[in-house]
């Protein structure tokens, strides 16, 4: 379960990286991280937890970021763009998840890719409103009653704590009914169903929440980066999203806060490589998933079963 | 407990493509007794388990449980009103720890709210608390209390198995349906498993079990029914069974066949 | 509208083509390539390469691409199907999601970004009548399906090999105890799924430009196109093919060319919301 050292560690570890890290590019990296992780988070209730593929979770989190640069862009007060992304999102989650909710596997994945693509080709030829291809700049950023976070650094420290309570959330939901009835649906449905879960609203429950968290993270992304472009929220983002929490192991709630930093931070570390950056890319996805499909967390559980076993 | 039986069935059909599963199956079960359904491989008799619980929906026929008609119904809804069963096939969920498996079932009659579980409040965690100590208690009675927090997946086949009757029996059960409860096990393990079932009885749960095994199931029944190629052939109690001829052809028949 | 006919039913036939090569991995294997409109691009390419920078004869540049694409098949069947049987198909989709990012990124560093063209195998004037032009290339693809269809059928019903691919196809476990070479009918199927989208991508360049990227909404409408068919189900493949063809071309036209791609989608989710098995049914993932 949950060892206090750890957590108390990584607090402290994340608290002070600002203060060591001086560069301002790689805080702005650290916050997109911060970010990704809270989308991974959410992804990890529909795919990790309720076992539902979903390639749609970056048109959610675009639809986060849109709509809160557009509305704090036409003057709308910063304090309703959250309430309004969540809006927008879970209507979304709705559209797509209510028709959607009987389909498996193999339909459900090329379902979710579609939305996310049609939902992608509405942003891009959108243009008076979205900007189009180009995206939308000079985001006005957080301000509630005037104030907001001045410079990567303070930004840094609002994600952290944006991130912490998506954290606690997801771990109060884990430890709850609603986390146990999304587990127990991915485990053996015909069990759930027979133990009085009704599969079909738990699976749109976890669908509807990580779309929230993505929503909301899309909305963070607009007022701390300022920038904007469809291309943060296409397909093969989607495809990133999964493969982060693929990587980090799913249904772990520390996975996939390790799998979004390691991922985001990645691709910078070895911008050297270029092009053949996706290609060791995809290969090492496809390793891992050969070599350890249950991601970090199932080696670190690994490990400590056999220091268990051994002593 | 009424002197109504329990389970109320009548015309029970089912059909897949040109085979036929139930022929127009009859069944009353008792409140209170341990009922079993016996008969050869291919009878039907998990075929009819399906439809009693919701898990694959008869084609026609009614069902009525506790005086609720229940045909058709979605498995959830039939769980609800105090139907639990377990599988020929062991389905624990493999990813949830012991206790959390059978906090799943005994969360039946909880209502979820994602406000209360945001915010921890007060009432969240009684009912969580509640929830706990009736799993507790459902692991007591099959002996899996000191295993609580081991990971499902590590139990060996027989506790497993007990683990999927713990869990049927934390959503607080009228009725539980046993699928071959005792495949696999060996007799130690077996006659463990009929005390419980007796103990069960003994609380006032009606047990509906279908076993393989006969002889297991004629020392623990006070009813049995049997079927053979999805009809239902005889019924009563076990010592008129076990004597009746068309039961003890279906049986010889079938061996005969196979030779 | 006679000419959005025939050009949809053209678009239609290469779709048709693309489901085609994933059914018949699908069929063995029970896999679903995420990865075939990769393999369609680089059928374009390698057919590039030959036709435009090394100046070979269109022929000779079809039949290089036909071989390299079955050795590519191979090497796919290799790198993913070996390694990943038994496990769950959502970690088998996002392999081959994988291989088709390796595939166009290898593919943007060997040729770059930039579109390229393919010229046509055939030459000569269009065909005209009733007010509608047919262009050689368009005759060449309806005859290339169709050739493809009554080869396909030929082999798999008519020869040995054939025969045995189907068995495969129907129950692997019991092919191979019953001493079918099953590896060797997976080959060819991986082989020939390969070729098969190829050809495509051979098909396709004349018309639209090549580029790297191509390949990923193509292998999504080849997908379309087997949900609409019915999944597993060769003749309903060409017939949802040309029918996908012929809704993006008369929608296009009539309602917005920008939402072109989106088509395909929304008659997708359609079928599916109306038949959740899918038209022929889907095996379910759980037996009670």
């Amino acid at each position: 379960m949950k060892s206090w050292p750890i957590l108390a560690l990584s607090a402290a570890v994340a608290l002070a990286v600002p203060v060591v890290a001086h560069d301002g590019y790689i805080i702005q990296l650290l916050n997109i991280a911060i970010l990704n992780a809270i989308v991974v988070l959410g992804l990890n209730f529909v795919t990790g937890w309720a076992g539902q593929i979903n390639f749609g979770q970056a048109a959610f989190y675009g639809l986060g970021a849109y709509t809160t640069a557009i509305a704090t862009k036409a003057g709308l007060p910063w304090i309703a763009s959250p309430f309004l992304s969540v809006i927008v999102v879970v209507v979304a989650s709705l559209m797509l998840g209510l028709p959607t909710m009987r389909l498996r596997t193999y339909y459900l994945a090329m379902t979710t890719i579609g939305f996310g693509e049609i939902v992608r080709l509405m942003i891009v030829h959108w243009e008076p409103v979205t900007g189009g291809t180009s995206g939308l700049r000079a985001i006005p950023g957080v301000s509630i009653f005037g104030f907001g976070p001045q410079g990567q650094m303070q930004h840094y420290y609002l994600l952290i704590a944006t991130l912490g309570f998506a954290i606690l959330i997801a771990s109060r939901i884990r430890h709850s009914v609603l986390g146990r009835a999304m587990i127990a649906t991915r485990d053996s449905e015909i069990a759930a169903e027979q133990s009085g879960v009704d599969t079909t609203r738990i699976k749109l429950l976890a669908f509807m929440i990580g779309a929230v968290y993505a929503g909301l993270a899309g909305c963070l992304y607009a007022s701390s980066i300022r920038f904007i472009s469809p291309d943060s929220f296409s397909g093969t983002q989607a495809v990133l999203l999964m493969t982060m929490l693929i990587v980090g192991g799913m249904g772990s709630i520390a996975g996939c806060v390790v799998g979004a930093v390691a991922l985001t931070i990645l691709p910078e570390a070895l911008r050297f490589l270029g092009q053949w950056y996706l290609v060791l890319y995809g290969l090492g996805v496809i390793a891992v998933i050969v070599v350890a499909p249950g991601g970090l967390a199932s080696l670190v559980s690994l490990s400590q079963l056999r220091r268990a076993n051994a002593g | 407990m009424t002197s109504e039986p329990i389970i109320a069935a009548r015309g029970v059909t089912r059909r897949f493509g040109g085979l036929v599963a139930l022929d127009n199956v009859d069944l009353d079960v008792p409140c209170g007794i341990v009922q079993a359904i016996i008969g050869p491989n291919g009878s039907g008799k998990t075929t009819l388990l399906n439809a009693l619980s919701g898990a694959s929906h008869a084609d026609a026929g009614s069902i009525r449980i506790g005086g609720n008609e229940i045909f058709r119904l979605k498995a959830h809804r039939i769980a609800r009103l105090g139907l639990a069963r377990t599988f020929q096939t062991i389905r624990i969920f493999e990813n949830l720890s012991v206790i959390e498996n059978v906090k799943v079932a005994a969360a039946c009659h909880t209502p979820t709210s994602l406000f209360n579980i945001v915010t921890s409040n007060a009432r969240q965690q009684q009912s969580e608390a509640e929830i706990d100590s009736n799993s507790r208690e459902a692991l007591q009675i099959v002996g899996l209390a000191g295993r609580a927090n081991d990971n499902a997946k590590q139990l060996p086949y027989a506790q497993q198995r007990l683990l999927e009757i713990a869990r049927a029996l934390a959503s607080k059960p009228k009725v539980l349906l046993l699928d071959e409860p005792a495949a696999g096990m060996n007799m130690t393990e077996s006659m463990t498993l009929l005390a419980t079932i007796a103990r069960l009885k003994n609380s006032g749960i009606t047990i509906l079990l279908v076993e393989h095994n006969v002889r297991l199931v004629m020392g623990i029944s006070d009813r049995v029914t049997v079927l053979d190629f999805g009809k239902k052939i005889a019924e009563g109690a076990p010592s008129e069974v076990q004597r009746n001829p068309l039961v003890i052809e279906a049986y010889l028949g079938r061996r005969h066949r196979h030779a | 509208m006679g000419q959005l006919v025939v050009n949809g039913l053209a678009l239609g036939s290469i779709y048709a083509l693309v489901a085609l090569g994933l059914l018949l991995i699908f069929n063995t294997v029970q896999i679903v390539n995420f990865a075939q409109g990769q393999l369609l691009m680089l059928g374009a390419f390698i057919g590039i390469s030959c036709a435009v920078t090394h100046e070979l004869p269109v022929a000779m540049a079809w039949a290089i691409t036909m071989v390299a694409m079955a050795l590519v098949g191979i090497v796919f069947m290799v790198l993913v199907y070996f390694p990943l049987r038994g496990r769950p198909a959502f970690l088998v989709i996002l392999t081959t999601i994988a291989m088709g990012i390796v595939l166009e990124n290898l593919a943007l560093i060997v040729w770059g970004p930039l579109p390229v063209s393919l010229p046509s195998p055939v030459r000569g004037p269009p065909l005209r009548f009733a007010g509608v032009v047919v262009s050689m290339h368009q005759i060449f693809i309806f005859a290339t399906l169709a050739v493809i269809l009554l080869l396909q059928f030929l082999f798999l019903t008519k020869t040995r090999f054939g025969i045995l691919m189907q068995a495969t196809a129907q129950d692997l476990h019991t092919a191979r105890l019953v001493g079918i070479p099953v590896n060797r009918t997976i080959a060819v199927a991986f082989a020939f799924g390969a070729v098969l989208s190829g050809i495509a991508g051979l098909l396709v360049a004349p018309i639209f430009l090549a580029e790297p990227t191509m390949g990923g909404s193509l292998g999504l409408k080849g997908f379309v196109v087997s949900v609409i068919g019915g999944f597993g189900n060769l003749p309903g493949a060409v017939i949802g093919g040309l029918f996908l063809g012929l809704i993006e071309t008369f929608g296009a036209r009539y309602i917005s060319s920008n939402f072109r791609d989106a088509y395909a989608f929304i008659v997708m989710i359609a079928v599916l919301v109306a038949w959740p098995r899918g038209l022929f049914g889907e095996k379910s993932s759980e037996k009670v």
